[in-house]
């Protein structure tokens, strides 16, 4: 029996309800010897300074040297 | 959260405080219920034709209703009362314009993925994503995922609790 208007929309609805609950939502891509990339759609909440945000692409840093913490600010690359 | 209005093409929007009303020409068959039972709210010969002041939105709602085809529809302009709209409702977006339904939002509604910065400490990721590190790319649902910050981990990219002992501060 074909789906009526309303049922094929329960499914349409079901399968969107799916989609949101297991998709992916940020890309996270550690680069080698430099910072930690991150975009998509993420809550950046930094418990040492008590800001958050929701930014659409941040450079975490990864060596610990940043002036500039949480993000990166190029120190890596000095020695 | 909105619906995605931008599917709306080829036409006009009217709201007043409670509606929306869509307004789609090519779909008018010219059946003109509308401005014989409301020309307060629709009258042909005015610009614009649609007057969302022109009476109350229950009298609107019936009126947009009568409409034989998807030329005039409406939502709630209160999302979450659209979704438990009944099929009484002949010309609610649901019925007639499922598209209309669907939100932009889906991604944005979703969980954003919670990424901490922890007390001198590491980074933790937390939620619905995918992570590359050296050749490796993986898909992470529903996980947790500490990144180390100080640098000095031995387990990199991951955190191993070395910031303690080094006395990270950052």
């Amino acid at each position: 029996m074909a789906a009526t208007g309303k049922s094929a929309l329960m499914v349409n609805i079901a399968v969107m309800e799916e989609k949101k609950q297991n998709k992916t939502q940020a890309i996270i891509e550690v680069i080698d010897s430099g910072p930690l990339k991150i975009s998509g759609n993420i809550f950046l909440k930094d418990m040492q300074r008590g800001t958050e945000d929701f930014p659409k692409e941040v450079y975490l840093c990864r060596c610990g040297k940043s002036d500039n913490k949480p993000f990166c600010d190029g120190s890596h690359k000095k020695k | 959260m909105e619906r995605n209005d931008s599917k709306f093409t080829g036409g006009k929007r009217y709201k007043n405080n409670d509606i929306t009303v869509y307004w789609k020409p090519s779909a008018c068959v010219h059946a003109s219920y509308c401005y014989r039972e409301l020309i307060e709210v629709f009258d042909p010969s005015r610009r614009p034709w649609i007057d969302m002041n022109g009476s109350d939105t229950d009298k609107i709602i019936e009126i947009v209703n009568l409409c034989p085809t998807d030329a005039l529809t409406w939502k709630w302009n209160d999302e979450a009362r659209n979704d438990a709209v009944g099929n009484d409702q002949v010309n609610h977006i649901k019925f007639r314009r499922p598209d209309l339904m669907e939100t932009k939002e889906i991604i944005e509604e979703a969980e954003p993925v919670s990424v901490k910065i922890m007390v001198d400490g590491p980074i933790v990721l937390k939620g619905n994503f995918s992570i590359a590190y050296s050749d490796i790319s993986k898909d992470v649902q529903d996980g947790i995922i500490s990144i180390c910050r100080c640098g000095e981990s031995d387990h990199q990219p991951f955190c191993d609790g070395r910031h303690r002992k080094i006395g990270f501060n950052g």
